[in-house]
């Protein structure tokens, strides 16, 4: 029941704001800043190569996939490593997830029993591919603080939950770097309004031809030392996809 | 000596009288001896019940398991915990538990994966007899599934279907794999019903990646009882919890014992019932003589003497009585404890507090029971001559003799 | 004439008639104590069965027993409701849908059945979870996101009063849904399964989330005041309440391994009244048989004085009848305080229960009560009074086959 870091609509969090919630009287468009670092990772149509790291107090693993997306319903996700894992593909479309599964050569539909289960060993659920993308229907998003804090120069933007939307978090905290806009920490803050877990964008380099952090690392406050690690390699927002892509008769094919 | 002469010519006399009663006396020892040898039979088949098919006698987690069964929280030495056990009387079994979908077809269901040692669950229980189609585990057919009797309901799945199934491996991997449904469930509890997906330990351990260790080692109380194999238990699983099956289901517990304490009020009511016609009888057979002692007390009989002559009389009867019961009673109530007695005629499934209940009621011999109830037979038979005695002693002559 | 002498002669031999008396309304007394015990027993655990979800009769969607699913259910259920309310012999009627789901907290997240209720139909009568509350209150709105859940799964989410909790489903549809709630209550059934997955909600919150219909819902449950009358009012339900694409159940077929247990726990109580009927009556055969014995010289004479044998067995039997029949008033009018002891105050059976009942929560009355219909008193009358003349036949025919002459002889 984690909200979404997951690639590529992995930072897609950002952009939920709904335009109509950003109040007027701020003297910077959230709406807009939103968007901007939303685009940095994801257009209408991605392509990208992520590798992702799972450290937990049991297993360190890491494995290295192919993923594309088309609007904020459709994702395709196809595991390249380890082979053990090699042509696992998931797919999400609207509210619903797919598992490919090459070594039995089937594919299921996760039932909702097991949105609470962990995706692919990660600290992610398999609810966060769902909810990810409604994130901009639950929650308002303010500007909370805009200054100098810790030597540098920040935006901070706070997304509270609608009235009766369905989510477990108090509120998520987003910290901008001022000066390049580029994102540097989302916070997840339970009911209590203590931080259950903490995402942080590093190592900003070069995708797609535009500066933009590659690296982001989930931490859950509950287990300090685990983390998710997830960094992009390639990615192409420049490529035509349409809806056939993402049908559940393609996910087993291999590329 | 003279007395018993007296007493037994006396029954001699009245052969009639003294087989009626004698019978009827009998007949009380009879259903007492049976029917307390079913009903002690049934209190073990109910704690059997639910002991038998999953529980166990007590079971062994590893500390915070219960609270958050967590794959990764295991009994680190569970194979030489069950040897160990096993030398001191505790037969075992360890099981491995976790989620995972289970999906056939186009139906898929969350199920809890139990992953059996197949030879050592046979030792402890028996849900290996329970099984409605198809059949049980067996260690060289590691792709064989057992289905919960819901589970397969739900998931549409038969025997020979396949079924996949899909859950986070120890190592953080996708486990799945292809397997095929070997045998269905009868009812066994809501739990087992609803989610319970049986596969080999092996199997269990090969999709799950977990090369070691166990979630739970239930136990056979063998010939301890539960106390003593509680204790016995902690000193060798130590930093283990060790809990009885009474303390995992206190519920289920409860709801026993207040079964049980029905079927004793029953049993109060069944004593009442057989009081009544020990008394009757033996009442009866005093009162309708009363005449005849009011002559033997005319010549010269003391009171001491006539009490006791009907007190004999009516032990010996008690002892003829209870010969008969025992001799026809006893192998009856021994064949009921080992063949039972097949319910199955009344109903289907069945289940107490949502464990499934076999619909054979066997019956339990005791030497405690069989001596209570003789004991019993005795004793009310013995205060049923109380009064008719003590007043044939001390009426007087005349009285008696126009007594009525 | 017959009736007159078999009166006269019971008076004439009133000990034995004290003891056969005796006997009678000891009978009576036990045979009242078991069969009463033993319908309270039956009635309390069909009771709280059916207080636990399905009611004594159920109208749900046709297909939904085999295989239950949210996408199945049943529509036009408030008219139907009320159409069910007016049968006679229901007592009450709740509307539910209930269905699997997985719940989660920004701790963790747990599977569970929820179960979505009106809750101005659901009184502590017909709801075990209302009756099993701990902490906070019941909901009172159909449209409020609060929800009622067991005291495991509020542990194991690490929720409290107040705090939010998501639910999320499967909708009408197929498609993966979520809701949001906030706990209202906490209850405490002490059935580990129930506490750990089991929560009320408010139907029309979980209709809107579903996509259900206003009116629609996967279960009209029906309370009716006697649980024997459920076959028959599922037979009215079913010829001309139940909506269409409707099945009617009742609790044996909704709970099938209840229905049979109690079967068996009724085979064995026949088994216990059979046992106790033998005895009954063997106490009254004996005490026949002995006084026709007793009495060889007494009957000799009167069939040499011109009774017939017909009539003096007719006579035995008459004497019989007379002592069932005054026992049983004996034995009622004893038992009648007794008998308003069990069902007022009851016999309390913690002491045999250990100490601890509470374990059982709400499931275990520590007090035993009894349950008497009238047919079950029409019974046990009647049957003691064919045991008791039963046991005098074998008696009285004996008596008739007194040869006169013989008899007289004997005992000159």
């Amino acid at each position: 029941m984690k909200n979404s870091l997951l690639p590529p609509f992995a930072l897609s969090l950002l952009c939920s704001a709904p335009h109509p919630a950003v109040a007027a009287p701020e003297p910077l468009d959230v709406a807009a800043l939103l968007d901007r670092i939303d685009d940095m990772w994801r257009g209408d149509a991605s392509e990208a190569v992520v590798s992702m790291t799972v450290k937990t107090a049991n297993y360190e693993r890491s494995m290295k996939m192919e993923a594309w997306s088309l609007g904020e319903e459709r994702t395709l996700i196809r595991i390249i490593e380890p082979l053990k894992e090699k042509g696992s593909a998931t797919l999400k479309s609207g509210n619903n997830i797919y598992t490919y599964l090459p070594k039995t050569d089937r594919t299921i539909r996760l039932t909702s029993g097991m949105m609470g289960g962990s995706w692919m060993g990660s600290h992610f659920t398999n609810d966060d591919l769902v909810k990810e993308s409604r994130l901009r229907q639950d929650y308002d998003a303010k500007l909370s603080f805009q200054g100098e804090r810790g030597g540098q120069n920040l935006i901070e933007i706070t997304l509270l939950p609608k009235e009766g939307a369905a989510v477990v978090w108090g509120k998520i905290v987003t910290t901008v770097d001022a000066g390049s806009l580029m994102p540097l920490e989302t916070l997840y803050y339970d009911e209590d309004m203590a931080v259950a877990r903490t995402a942080r964008f590093t190592d900003i380099g070069n995708l797609g031809g535009r500066q933009v952090p590659t690296v982001m690392t989930m931490i859950p406050s509950d287990k300090p030392k685990e983390f998710t690690r997830i960094k992009y390699e390639k990615l192409d927002l420049g490529v035509k996809l349409d809806d056939a892509f993402f049908s559940v008769n393609r996910l087993k094919r291999t590329r | 000596m003279y007395t018993l002469t007296i007493a037994v010519r006396s029954l001699g006399r009245n052969k009639r009288r003294m087989v009626i009663t004698t019978l009827a006396t009998a007949l009380a020892g009879w259903i007492m001896l049976v029917y307390s040898a079913l009903l002690d039979g049934m209190v073990r088949t109910m704690e059997r019940t639910v002991v038998s098919l999953e529980l166990g006698d007590l079971q062994i987690h590893a500390e915070g398991y219960r609270r958050d069964p967590d794959l990764y929280l295991r009994i680190s030495r569970g194979e030489e915990l069950a040897d160990e056990l096993s030398k001191r009387g505790l037969l075992s079994a360890p099981r491995l538990y976790t989620f995972a979908l289970a999906a056939s077809g186009v139906s898929s269901a969350g199920a809890e994966l139990r992953g059996i040692d197949v030879e050592r669950e046979a030792r402890v229980s028996e849900i290996h007899k329970h099984v409605r189609h198809g059949s049980w585990l067996d260690t060289t057919d590691p792709r064989g599934i057992v289905l919960g009797a819901k589970l397969a309901r739900s998931m549409n799945a038969k025997v020979g279907s396949e079924v996949v199934l899909l859950g986070q491996a120890a190592d953080g991997s996708m486990a799945n794999d292809l397997y095929q449904v070997r045998g269905v469930l009868k009812t066994i509890s809501e739990r087992a019903d609803r989610s319970g997906l049986f596969l080999t330990e092996a199997a269990f351990r090969e999709l799950m990646v977990l090369p070691e260790g166990h979630h739970e080692l239930a136990l056979a109380r063998g010939k301890h009882d539960l106390n003593a194999a509680k204790s016995i238990a902690s000193s060798e699983a130590k930093g283990a919890e060790v809990m009885t099956w009474r303390e995992l289901q206190p519920a289920v517990a409860q709801m026993l014992d207040s079964s049980v304490a029905g079927r004793f009020i029953l049993m109060f009511i069944m004593y009442g019932a057989i009081s009544m016609v020990i008394l009757n009888a033996t009442l009866m057979s005093v009162f309708e003589r009363i005449r005849e002692f009011g002559v033997m007390k005319a010549i010269g009989v003391t009171p001491f003497q006539v009490g006791f002559v009907i007190f004999l009389e009516v032990m010996l009867q008690a002892l003829a009585a209870s010969a008969i019961a025992l001799a026809t009673g006893l192998p009856l109530a021994f064949y009921l404890q080992r063949h039972g007695w097949n319910l199955s005629s009344f109903a289907g499934d069945m289940s107490f507090a949502g464990i499934a209940m076999e619909p054979i009621w066997y019956a339990q011999v005791s030497v405690a029971g069989v001596a209570t109830a003789i004991g019993a037979l005795f004793a009310i038979v013995a205060l049923a001559s109380l009064y008719p005695g003590i007043k044939a002693a001390i009426i007087r002559p005349l009285e008696a003799i126009y007594h009525r | 004439m017959l009736w007159k002498m078999a009166w006269r002669n019971l008076w004439r031999h009133r000990r034995r008639t004290f003891i056969n008396l005796g006997s009678v309304a000891f009978g009576v007394w036990l045979t009242i104590t078991a069969v009463g015990l033993g319908d309270y027993s039956y009635l309390r655990t069909i009771n709280d069965s059916a207080r636990m979800g399905f009611g004594h009769v159920t109208v749900q969607p046709e297909g939904y027993q085999a295989s239950p699913s949210l996408e199945k259910r049943i529509s036009d259920t408030n008219n139907t409701l009320s159409r069910v309310l007016e049968i006679d012999g229901v007592d009450h009627g709740v509307v539910r849908i209930i269905g699997q789901s997985m719940l989660a907290s920004a701790s963790k997240t747990v599977g569970g059945a929820f179960i979505a209720v009106d809750p101005s139909l659901e009184t502590p009568e017909v709801n075990l979870f209302i009756r099993a509350l701990k902490r906070g209150e019941m909901f009172s709105g159909t449209a409020g996101r609060e929800a009622v859940i067991g005291s495991l799964m509020a542990e194991k989410l690490n929720l409290d009063l107040g705090k939010k909790l998501v639910l999320t489903a499967v909708d009408k549809n197929g498609e993966v849904v979520s809701e949001l709630f906030r706990v209202k209550g906490i209850f405490k059934t002490s059935v580990t399964e129930v506490d750990s997955s089991t929560l009320l909600v408010p139907i029309d919150r979980i209709r809107k989330t579903l996509g259900y219909g206003a009116d629609e819902a996967t279960m009209i449950s029906a309370y009716v005041e006697d649980y024997r009358k459920s076959r028959s009012v599922r037979d009215l339900i079913s010829a001309s309440v139940a909506p269409q694409g409707a099945e009617v159940a009742t609790w044996r077929e909704t709970q099938s391994e209840l229905a049979s247990l109690s079967d068996v726990d009724r085979g064995m109580n026949v088994l216990f009244l059979a046992l106790l009927g033998v005895l009954i009556s063997a106490g009254i055969l004996n005490t026949s048989l002995m006084s026709v014995l007793e009495r060889k010289q007494e009957f000799g004479m009167m069939l040499a004085v011109g009774m017939r044998p017909a009539q003096l067995a007719g006579m035995v039997l008459t004497e019989s009848f007379f002592i069932g029949a005054l026992g049983l008033c004996i034995g009622s009018l004893l038992c009648a305080p007794w008998i308003y002891y069990l069902l007022e105050v009851g016999l309390d059976m913690s002491s045999m229960m250990g100490t601890d009942y509470s374990a059982g929560g709400v499931l275990i009355d520590p007090i035993l009560h009894i349950e008497l219909y009238w047919q079950t008193i029409l019974i046990t009358i009647v049957g003691l009074l064919v045991l008791s003349m039963g046991a005098a036949l074998y008696p009285a025919v004996s008596a008739a086959r007194i040869p006169p002459i013989d008899v007289i002889k004997k005992v000159a």
